[in-house]
């Protein structure tokens, strides 16, 4: 397994797609953290705000969906389904005498971890020294901390269950364009399903995947209950996916 | 033990309602190379990702190195290398490159291993140009030198020559000639191009619409192709003493139906027909025999299909 990780940390520090997206959302977080901190752009109304944190505003851009999807199945598709369809390198890795179980979770770790970095790491550290510098960093307390702790541990969760279902589907369609719109369409059905559950079922059957993590890990007053809940369904999800993805990729027969 | 390294029992393999596979049963002895022949489509490539790995079979078992599997296992696959069709590249890495990420996934101490490989299949001097600006031939040898990086024991190689130019087919038949004669290596080559396989493999199995319709010794392929005069006669044993004792000749074979294989006086026919009439034989049957190895697969198949 360890062997697996190395090459995989060498395939991914030498990915184009991965660089490209971590440049665009460096750069694109320093400027909407800068136009949020230089008072240029006002935001109002988001969960920041309530939590008294309005200076790290512009991170609620990255928290929407629509947002962490597009970056998520892009990095997917140019970084998983490649090798099943294009290079077709996933052969030599099968072949390389390592268990497919090993295989499957080295890739999701990397492809998780560098999603992570790019989604979500690289806006926080950006939004935390863009108001330590820039501003004089008064809003960054031990409460203020507490609060983006717990709230980003949160969504970690939903996160990494989010990765591992583009991670399945990338490796189900095997086609870079498939996983991005794949991706997105379940995507708009649960946007769907959020805004038209007026049926109390619906809205528990929403409540409890884990595309609820992403509404949910933001508000400033979670009862501890409310919290364990989403931590039973988050790790209850991606224990659950990863089980059904390992038992698919072993089945799975490699084209060549 | 097995003296066999690899085996196949009553190997099937079925997509849907198309058999692809059907019952292949082959025999692999260590340092043998064996070449498998048979057409596009005929079921070569599918036979070589079940004894990969890449795929499973619907039933029967592959035995390899001595254990037999219903699905090929990891400590199987750790001993082989392989290029199953096209070489699967990295276009956005170099040669070093490719070769260092699968010394990673493989777990090979030291790198070491990646300039040799390189300078045994002629790649030492290509540098950091990426492997998407390579010719054919050059991703050939690349894929041949990630299946070679752990100095497998059986080298699994599918249409390795395929888009090669004369000299590069030269080469790479002399590369896996050396590898079986000073490595040990066995492999399992296949191809539709016959007399290619013809001066590499010392074992052939044919193979048409899945499945495998025979097996041959280099010496027992030659023999069937080999030029000789087929004499069937009344009395196979005096015929034979007449071949020795008249024309001089030991170069014939009797054969399970009775008749003979002379492999003498191909050029002069009514000598053979003249002395055996003489001494009171009765000729049956008297014709020039012998194909190349395409006929012979040819006439193999048509003799399939016309069953």
């Amino acid at each position: 397994m360890n062997n697996l990780l190395r090459a995989e940390t060498y395939k991914l520090k030498r990915n184009k797609t991965f660089w490209v997206l971590l440049i665009t959302m460096i750069g694109l977080s320093s400027f909407l953290h800068y136009l949020i901190v230089s008072d240029w752009w006002f935001m109002s109304g988001t969960p920041f705000d309530q939590a008294g944190l309005s200076e790290l505003n512009a991170l609620s851009v990255f928290m929407t969906p629509l947002y962490f999807n597009f970056v998520v199945s892009t990095l997917a598709g140019y970084y998983i389904s490649v090798e099943f369809s294009q290079t077709r390198v996933i052969k030599n890795q099968i072949i390389s005498g390592n268990k497919r179980s090993h295989i499957f979770m080295s890739k999701y770790i990397l492809f998780s971890l560098a999603a992570y970095i790019v989604t979500v790491f690289i806006p926080v550290l950006t939004a935390l020294l863009m108001v330590l510098f820039i501003k004089d960093g008064t809003v960054i307390t031990s409460k203020s901390l507490t609060y983006l702790f717990s709230s980003y541990g949160i969504f970690t969760i939903g996160f990494f269950c989010f990765t591992a279902l583009v991670f399945i589907i990338a490796i189900l369609t095997e086609d870079s364009g498939k996983t991005i719109l794949f991706t997105f369409l379940i995507s708009v059905v649960m946007f769907i399903i959020d805004l038209l559950a007026t049926k109390p079922w619906i809205q528990a059957f929403y409540e409890h995947t884990f595309y609820f993590h992403f509404k949910a890990a933001f508000q400033h007053r979670l009862a501890t209950g409310e919290i364990w809940t989403l931590i039973v369904i988050g790790f209850g999800s991606l224990l659950l996916m990863l089980l059904l993805g390992m038992y698919m990729f072993n089945k799975k027969e490699i084209k060549s | 033990m097995s003296e066999y390294i690899l085996q196949t029992k009553q190997l099937q393999k079925k997509y849907q309602t198309n058999m692809a596979l059907d019952q292949v049963n082959i025999t692999i002895k260590k340092g043998d190379i064996y070449g498998l022949i048979g057409q596009n489509g005929a079921g070569k490539t599918t036979l070589l990702r079940l004894i990969t790995g890449l795929a499973f079979p619907t039933s029967g078992s592959i035995s390899l190195f001595g254990k037999t599997y219903q699905h090929v296992h990891v400590e199987a696959q750790k001993r082989m290398g392989a290029v199953i069709e096209q070489p699967a590249l990295f276009p956005h890495m170099s040669a070093y490159e490719n070769l260092e990420v699968q010394r990673l996934q493989k777990g090979i101490p030291g790198k070491a291993c990646i300039d040799k490989t390189l300078e045994l299949v002629g790649l030492a001097d290509v540098g950091n140009k990426k492997t998407k600006n390579f010719s054919l031939g050059m991703k050939q040898r690349l894929g041949l030198a990630i299946a070679l990086l752990s100095d497998p024991e059986l080298l699994v190689l599918d249409e390795p020559t395929n888009g090669l130019d004369p000299m590069a087919i030269v080469e790479m038949r002399e590369l896996i000639k050396k590898l079986s004669r000073e490595k040990g290596v066995t492999v399992i080559i296949s191809s539709h191009i016959l007399s290619e396989l013809h001066q590499l493999a010392t074992k052939f199995g044919f193979i048409h619409q899945g499945k495998l319709l025979q097996e041959l010794s280099t010496k027992e392929l030659n023999d069937q192709c080999r030029q000789h005069l087929r004499i069937k006669v009344d009395q196979p044993e005096k015929g034979a003493t007449i071949l020795e004792k008249e024309l001089f000749t030991t170069d014939f074979e009797v054969m399970a139906d009775g008749s003979l294989k002379l492999y003498h006086y191909l050029d002069d026919v009514r000598t053979v027909s003249g002395t055996l009439t003489k001494h009171g034989l009765i000729i049956e049957h008297l014709s020039l025999d012998g194909d190349s190895l395409e006929n012979y697969f040819t006439k193999l198949i048509g003799g399939v299909e016309n069953e």
